[in-house]
């Protein structure tokens, strides 16, 4: 059947397409590009039901709604993959976001509860208080 | 469960350990005193606890470090090597559990190792001699993992997991830990594999107390530890 060698194709795609190492514009772009051309298929499908019906009956599924559904779960499942992947580089960043504040936060806390730490001097740690208060947060 | 200081505080002064504290208010002073007997160096890093571990550790002579939100431990082990690597004379680093299932005495004796030049990066093993210490459906968990596990089979190692581990200052600095989770430990295997760093397995004797069993990893997070890893360094 035509439908079962498309939606093995569409895994194969999805898992090309998301084991790649770098994601550059045009990724992005097809992914936008694939966006649009299902919301058009959507509202197609709508509009005229008995077309769709036909492309169904050419690949191999009984009704047009049947296929929409296909067409559905495959874009589901590259949305959520392509959301967790998303957000996982969002707490990356957040994690570097708040090592580096409590790196710096640490520097001033230790340097008065441990006053023996041979860590930076005077001078480094007026430094590094302007730097705090220079970002509006309070040391 | 502590025994008599070991070796002179002196002559450790250029190594740090490294201890990650999520909420362990009730032991992490007994553990960072008890280590501080022997470790004159020692960095908790306060992963966001809600209990009051940072206020617990205050007063004890260890560095603090507090995550302004709770991150997983591998982050706060990577936080607590940045923050031991800034510190001069900084030369040995040892990752410790806060929860007192780790023995001085091994630690030592890891160290040794590293200091005598014959490898870069000790990891501890709980299954090298045999010990009684270790759960048996632990054991059975973590040495599948170990046999089903390509980099730990390289290395030959016989406990992927184990929290203690001693790093020179290149391996500490080379380590870059990104799994924030607790697959941080199979991360770090792989680095390992991959790197020319020469690695030695002592083993060590892991202290399952009823306190660190009831907080310890459960068996089931095993499945999260493996889709995290499953998609480590996939797209954007």
């Amino acid at each position: 059947m035509v439908i079962q060698f498309l939606l093995l194709l569409a895994v194969a795609a999805s898992l090309f397409y998301f084991v790649r190492q770098q994601h550059g514009v045009r990724l992005q772009a097809g992914k936008r590009l694939a966006f649009v051309a299902f919301l058009f298929f959507a509202a197609y499908a709508v509009i005229r039901p008995d077309d769709v019906t036909w492309v169904a009956r050419r690949v191999g599924v009984g009704r047009g709604a049947d296929l929409v559904l296909y067409a559905t779960v495959v874009a589901f499942v590259f949305v959520v993959i392509n959301f967790y992947l998303r957000t996982r580089e969002m707490e990356r960043r957040i994690t570097e976001l708040a090592r580096a504040v409590a790196l710096r936060d640490a520097e001033i806390l230790n340097q008065h509860r441990l006053p023996t730490s041979p860590a930076a001097g005077p001078d480094a740690e007026a430094a590094m208080l302007a730097a705090v208060v220079a970002e509006g947060k309070r040391p | 469960m502590h025994d008599a200081p070991v070796g002179r505080r002196e002559d450790h002064k250029d190594v740090w350990l490294v201890i990650p504290v999520y909420n362990e208010a009730q032991v992490i002073a007994d553990v960072v005193e008890h280590a501080r007997q022997t470790f004159p160096n020692i960095v908790c890093v306060d992963d966001g606890s809600r209990d009051g571990s940072a206020a617990a550790i205050a007063p004890t002579g260890a560095h603090l470090v507090q995550h302004p939100i709770n991150m997983g431990q591998g982050a706060a082990l990577e936080t607590g090597l940045r923050y031991a690597l800034s510190r001069p004379g900084a030369e040995y680093f040892v990752t410790f559990d806060a929860d007192g299932q780790h023995r001085v005495e091994d630690a030592l004796r890891m160290l040794e190792v590293a200091r005598s030049g014959k490898a870069d990066v000790v990891l501890g093993s709980r299954f090298l001699e045999s010990r009684e210490t270790v759960p048996w459906l632990k054991r059975f968990v973590l040495k599948t993992v170990v046999a089903l596990s390509p980099t730990a089979r390289k290395l030959k190692l016989t406990d992927a997991h184990n929290g203690l581990r001693v790093l020179n200052r290149p391996a500490a600095e080379g380590l870059r830990i990104r799994m924030n989770g607790m697959a941080h430990a199979s991360e770090i295997v792989g680095k390992l594999a991959r790197s020319d760093w020469r690695v030695a397995e002592i083993p060590v004797t892991i202290l399952y107390t009823d306190y660190s069993r009831a907080k310890g990893q459960s068996l089931v997070n095993g499945v999260n530890i493996l889709f995290e890893l499953s998609l480590r360094h996939r797209g954007a």
